[in-house]
């Protein structure tokens, strides 16, 4: 029996945490550290940190900042937000992050993948691929934290990651996010079927039974979650959680 | 050196309390401080067994009455701690609906947090949380630590008091229930502490040594105070005043009942306020609170003088956790070594050195012109 | 002092903090001069095989770290790639290793997979084989976060220190005398992973 992944996201920006719905009113959830030390102590499997706006604002990672609150983390941390080259990816593991998220960067050059890889391990780069439904109504796949459309289709988009060197995909759902619905289970097994790659959903996770189905119904190997890990319940103030009940597949 | 005195070095014949916890602490012929016969009056002034529980529910008889139609008929602070969770325990007891409110300052432990979920969930109550924007706040403690006065926890009790007070307000809800209690809290020496509802003492040491503009950090004025308290006649009720409360007893009710876990020391749910009073205080104002948290249990009868004596002879830190409170604290308020080492020579100074609420501002705003000119003549330090 | 070895690859940031937090001393050093004085040494890894050889031979560690784990017997506790290291071959790139254990590292099979997906990545209990230094007040069901695609290949199992379940059982961690290698990361495996560096912080220097 494995244990499925249970990873909580937090998005950074201005050095404070926030949380969107639909990627959009971004509201206030507390500083970084004491939320991540806090997470820590609930032994939380691993932990992604994505300063979401940085390549909105074209801005690279803050060092110091994510290094601060790395340092609180003695579980796998992985960071995106802004990364562009290999220094960056450099700095930022020896900032003490295990792994970098990479999205919009991909969009202009997909070598990036393997020229991290090669030094780091292909596990050490995951491709994030945030979906939302197009005005007819069709997935694809957008960049600049969900602003620009990029015409492409998730399922092909993933292969060519894949192919690419990807370790991991981060599937987010922009549709879903904060919604507490559930995730886009249907997207979730879509692109698990079509790639051998570990594919992490994310978007719109509500309880465990959402969690379970992502990895039973959706075929993920891994989960992650925002709103269900920072607010006791949707519509109600911030808390710090995570299950102590373990996944197994 | 803070609170030293010429005084001859002398403790309570009954309690811990001694000269050194406060130079102006009084004796009687028997040797027993003045903290005693305060807290005897103050216990005087309580009503307890089935007297004090037939006043509870006939309070909660109006508070249910009043909240009938809304959603919640009070609120109540959560913090994780003792006090904080056994009201929500009696609240429940009581058949009130209450919402409750937890105040985060980015200190939280994750002890803290889990008992809050426990008890909510156990409870039943909805949460909700005030998260206070780190940076204004971490401005404002390094304000007070670099202006040197005693009281900094007096930031969070005002953003406390004024965010429930403000939210009782806007959901129009009547009733606060307070966890403030005499059992544990009477005995507090003034040197200790300064006016938690004072606003113009909190920006003026901001002012002094803050950095950022404060926009969204709650305050509370006189004028708030006035409106929320007369106007829309917002009240609080320190139930557990109306209860026995031997801690012990207390503490194994909730850690059977809530699932609560033990902090191993008073206010020790938030990682800021085991730093303040295991190092802070003793070490740079020589105060150590435990001595009045302990004479208040002696005085109530719930421990006798040698186990407090037993106590204070711990460490009040544990040596482990203060090196990696240390390295956290000094991280979050972004603070150099040396930075925190001369914070910590810096000799103490009085909140009084700084502006603060006076008579005028409370009852004659419309007078303040005059305290403009008071203070041209007779500036802050 | 524990002397966490710089050679190019690995969390190193990482491994200090956890030492710091654990109140254990340890410093990140590519400096021979540092690395020969120390106690304690620790030799990390996280990427491609060759890489890490090559590193280790270019740096001039190599020779340096054969005398003070072969000869003067420094403890010496090698983590993922860095335990890897210590075989005498890998497939990753068909390299020699240092030889210090009597063991290859070699590809997940196929065929022992049963249809589990590679690299290994996440968390995964071990199991203690026998008494060690490393697994001492150990807490109960200890498990470690796992990130590899390649494991130890141990013949004997006098050197096997615990094994773990993917789809077949592996090796996870090794012993010979001064010489210890976890393929685990205990930097990122929380209390496990604390005791485990604890532990190996108060063996006999």
């Amino acid at each position: 029996m494995s244990q499925v992944r249970i990873i909580p996201v937090l998005l950074l920006k201005n050095g404070g945490l926030y949380k969107t719905v639909r990627f959009k009113n971004a509201r206030y959830v507390g500083d970084p550290i004491n939320t991540v030390k806090i997470f820590n102590e609930k032994e939380a499997d691993e932990l992604v940190l994505l300063d979401y706006n940085a390549s909105l604002e074209k801005r690279g990672p803050d060092l110091k900042k994510i290094s601060e609150i790395a340092g609180e983390a003695f579980m796998p941390m992985g960071y995106g937000g802004g990364i562009r080259t290999l220094d960056d990816a450099k700095k930022v593991f020896d900032g003490g992050f295990e792994k970098v998220v990479l999205n919009s960067i991909l969009f202009e050059d997909l070598s990036i993948i393997e020229k991290i890889g090669n030094i780091y391990g292909a596990q050490a780069v995951v491709a994030s691929v945030d979906v939302k439904k197009s005005l007819f109504g069709k997935q694809k796949v957008y960049g600049q934290s969900g602003t620009r459309g990029s015409g492409l289709d998730p399922v092909e988009w993933a292969k060519q990651l894949e192919g690419a060197g990807a370790g991991e995909i981060f599937l987010n759902s922009i549709d879903r996010d904060g919604t507490w619905e559930g995730y886009d289970v249907d997207l979730v097994r879509e692109v698990s079927k079509a790639v051998s790659l570990p594919v992490i959903a994310c978007g719109g996770a509500g309880n465990i039974q959402d969690l379970k189905q992502a990895v039973y119904d959706g075929g993920a190997s891994a989960v992650a979650a925002g709103s269900m890990f920072v607010y006791q319940k949707k519509g109600m103030g911030v808390l710090i959680s995570f299950p102590s009940e373990k996944l197994k597949i | 050196m803070f609170n030293t005195s010429d005084r001859e070095y002398r403790q309570c014949a009954l309690s811990v309390m001694d000269t050194i916890a406060d130079p102006d602490i009084k004796f009687d012929e028997k040797g027993i401080c003045n903290y005693y016969y305060e807290y005897k009056q103050a216990e005087a002034g309580l009503h307890k067994g089935a007297e004090g529980w037939a006043m509870l529910e006939k309070i909660a008889d109006e508070i249910r009455e009043e909240g009938k139609n809304k959603p919640y008929d009070c609120i109540m602070g959560l913090s994780g701690g003792v006090d904080s969770t056994y009201v929500a325990y009696l609240a429940k007891q009581l058949g009130l609906r209450p919402l409750a409110v937890h105040f985060d300052n980015g200190w939280n432990s994750e002890l803290a947090v889990m008992n809050i979920e426990n008890i909510i969930t156990k409870l039943g109550f909805d949460l909700f949380t005030y998260v206070i924007d780190w940076n204004e706040f971490r401005d404002i403690q390094i304000a007070y630590l670099k202006a040197s006065v005693v009281d900094i926890e007096a930031i969070t009790d005002h953003a406390i008091f004024a965010s429930l007070y403000r939210l009782a307000g806007e959901r129009k809800i009547k009733y606060i229930l307070s966890g403030t209690n005499v059992q544990t809290e009477n005995t507090l020496p003034r040197s200790w502490i300064f006016n938690k509802h004072d606003h113009i003492n909190i920006q003026s040491i901001h002012k002094a040594y803050g950095t950022l503009p404060l926009k969204t950090f709650p305050f509370s004025n006189a004028k708030v105070k006035r409106y929320y308290r007369q106007v829309l006649g917002v009240t609080s009720v320190s139930v557990i005043n109306y209860v026995e409360y031997n801690k012990k007893k207390i503490k194994e009710l909730i850690q059977r009942e809530l699932g609560w876990r033990d902090y191993g020391g008073k206010h020790y749910e938030s990682v800021w306020t085991r730093f303040y009073q295991g190092y802070i205080l003793p070490t740079k104002f020589n105060i150590d609170k435990r001595k009045a948290h302990l004479s208040d249990l002696i005085f109530g009868g719930q421990i006798t003088k040698e186990e407090a004596l037993e106590e204070l002879r711990k460490p009040i830190y544990d040596a482990t956790q203060f090196k990696i409170d240390y390295d956290f604290v000094l991280k979050k308020l972004g603070l150099t070594e040396d930075e925190f080492n001369a914070i910590m020579q810096a000799p103490p100074r009085s909140h009084y050195d700084f502006d603060y609420e006076m008579p005028i501002d409370q009852r004659y705003p419309a007078l303040k012109p005059f305290k403009t000119i008071y203070r041209t003549f007779f500036p802050v330090k | 002092m524990l002397a966490i070895i710089n050679y190019g690859l690995g969390n190193l940031t990482s491994i200090q903090n956890m030492c710091r937090r654990i109140g254990v001393e340890a410093m990140i050093t590519d400096d021979p001069a540092l690395i020969g004085k120390a106690e304690r040494l620790i030799l990390p890894g996280v990427g491609h095989f060759r890489k890490g050889m090559e590193n280790l031979h270019a740096s001039g560690l190599k020779q340096l770290l054969d005398r003070l784990v072969l000869e003067e017997k420094r403890p010496i506790l090698g983590i993922c790639l860095g335990a890897q290291l210590m075989t005498r071959h890998s497939e990753e790139g068909d390299v020699d290793g240092l030889g210090w254990v009597d063991a290859d590292t070699i590809r997940f099979r196929d065929d022992r997979l049963k249809g589990l997906k590679v690299p290994h990545m996440g968390w995964r209990e071990i199991i203690p084989a026998g008494s060690n230094p490393l697994w001492e007040n150990l807490p109960a069901e200890p498990r470690f976060y796992f990130v590899h695609s390649y494991h130890f290949d141990f013949q004997r199992r006098e050197e096997v220190a615990a094994t773990a379940v993917y789809g077949a059982e592996f090796v996870c961690a090794f012993r010979k005398e001064n010489v210890y290698g976890t393929q685990f990361h205990p930097e990122k495996s929380h209390k496990f992973g604390m005791k485990v560096l604890e532990n190996f912080s108060r063996i006999k220097a």
